[in-house]
């Protein structure tokens, strides 16, 4: 028999599904650490490639300078220059990554909680349901 | 103010009706927009510049997602620029792969401000961009919108010295070439003071409509636009940037009046989207359409009919329904105002609502028995 209240709370779990809740519950398989750690790590992995290109612009920029210079400069020291920057970036960056994605970790949590407990609505209901259609 | 009231309804029924067939003409005219602009102000491929390429390429994004057509004008940008020189190809591409890399994965729905900042320069409205941004979005938008402004500049900068860029390409002007670009690009005080504007512009109209205090955004439109005329005042006075003092104001102006329109359809109007969903249990496969509803309170207007010498207490209370409100204009003014202050009640509050008493009623019939 069809249930008008069953029906419209399946509908809104499939609206969520369909919406919001295909990412959330894409977030909601990681733990909190594990979901912000892998982010992080991507972070560090897109950081990188950005600071190689920002270092590739710079070495092109000057480039006759740096051709010039390259025999007589002292390369350990430019090397620990560069190092320093990749790394204050990455920090910077890394930071801010683990800040957001915690806060959206949180945000889908409490979202799939709220969805739990509409699957829990729905399956007491069936189970009324079924007792109601048995008597 | 009635008649606006009534027209905004309208737009908003026609919304929900043909929201199938809207939203991809919206996105359609945006990208249209989009590329029009890229051809007129760049325009240096002849193929791409063609209409019906802008057309197919227009209709392509209507039934992709919007994050599409900032992909695409990206891309249509660098093609473009590729006509025109490999140097400028190379900053304008490593700018953009910058942007994507490091801010865009964490907001990839902001991409519009990405495109639309730069048209809303190239249209001369571009203080529509921070005050809208702070209304309509969050402060992330600060980020985007900065985005916005640096792609500008230097596609402007890249259009400034393209009789450089398009002279003959050998390596030692090649160096050269990419050189001026890039120094035209950090050297650029007027781009700082754009973003640094538009930042604390949209920050200042963000924190401001969300004070619960009366008229918080009307509060927020006035002071974001004075904030941005004194941040870019400030801006020209200091690094002589010889900025049009009047184009500031009245563009400003103008950016005000765009924000009172945007606040009239989008301050306390529901805009959520018809849901078509499927699903099945043991006995059905289920098919729904969910029409977002909006339960009015319409609070009854008492018409009175006076007819002749009949008295005043043939007074007669009726209840007037929704649909007969559109006709009868005189009422509607009470039915819109009731809405705005009472907001909404969707069917999803309903059913839980619902639920939530019979939960109750089970639970107090257990303890009963």
């Amino acid at each position: 028999m069809l249930n008008e209240s069953r029906i419209k709370l399946m509908t809104k779990m499939a609206a969520y599904e369909s919406n919001e809740g295909k990412k959330n519950m894409a977030i909601g398989t990681f733990f909190h650490g594990d979901y912000i750690s892998k982010e992080v790590i991507k972070s560090i992995i897109y950081g990188t490639v950005a600071y190689f290109v920002v270092v590739a612009l710079y070495v092109v920029y000057d480039f006759e300078k740096f051709m010039t210079d390259i025999y007589n400069m002292d390369l350990m020291q430019f090397g620990k220059v560069l190092l320093k920057r990749y790394l204050i970036l990455i920090v910077v960056y890394s930071v801010i990554t683990a800040i957001v994605y915690a806060v959206r970790h949180r945000k889908a949590r409490k979202n799939l909680r709220i969805y739990y407990n509409n699957l829990r609505r729905l399956n007491s209901m069936y189970r009324k349901e079924s007792r109601t259609d048995d008597i | 103010m009635v008649v606006l009231l009534q027209i905004r309804e309208r737009i908003r029924q026609f919304y929900f009706k043909y929201d199938n067939f809207v939203v991809p003409v919206m996105k359609f005219l945006l990208a249209l927009i989009a590329l029009i602009v890229i051809n007129k102000s760049l325009g240096y491929s002849a193929m791409l510049k063609s209409a019906p390429v802008t057309m197919v390429l227009a209709l392509f994004c209507s039934f992709l997602p919007l994050n599409f057509i900032a992909l695409l004008s990206v891309g249509v940008v660098l093609l473009h620029l590729y006509a025109l020189s490999l140097e400028s190809v190379i900053v304008a591409a490593s700018v953009f792969f910058l942007m994507f890399l490091l801010y865009f994965r964490f907001s990839p729905g902001d991409t519009v401000l990405l495109v639309m900042t730069p048209i809303c320069f190239v249209l001369k409205i571009p203080y529509v961009i921070p005050i809208a941004a702070g209304l309509l979005g969050t402060p992330t938008s600060m980020a985007s919108s900065g985005c916005g402004v640096i792609a500008f500049f230097v596609l402007k900068n890249i259009r400034n010295s393209a009789s450089l860029m398009a002279s003959n390409p050998d390596t030692e002007t090649l160096v050269e070439k990419f050189r001026y670009l890039i120094d035209a690009l950090l050297g650029n005080k007027e781009m700082v003071v754009f973003v640094a504007a538009f930042a604390v512009t949209i920050l200042a109209v963000y924190l401001i409509r969300r004070l619960k205090v009366d008229n918080s955004w009307n509060i927020a439109i006035a002071t974001g636009a004075l904030i941005d005329i004194l941040i870019l005042l400030a801006g020209d006075l200091k690094f002589k940037l010889y900025l049009s003092v009047a184009g500031i104001i009245f563009g400003t102006v103008f950016a005000v009046l765009v924000a009172v329109v945007i606040k009239f359809f989008v301050f306390n109007v529901d805009y959520s989207r018809t849901e078509r969903v499927q699903f099945e249990d043991e006995e059905y496969y289920y098919y729904v359409k969910a029409v977002p509803k909006n339960s009015v309170q319409v609070s009854a207007p008492k018409v009175k009919k006076i007819k002749g010498n009949v008295p005043e207490s043939t007074e007669k209370e009726t209840r007037v329904k929704r649909s007969s409100l559109r006709t009868e204009k005189k009422d509607a003014p009470e039915y819109h105002m009731h809405r705005s202050v009472t907001g909404k009640e969707t069917s999803v509050s309903r059913i839980e609502r619902e639920v939530a008493s019979r939960a109750k009623e089970s639970r107090e019939r257990r303890r009963n028995s």
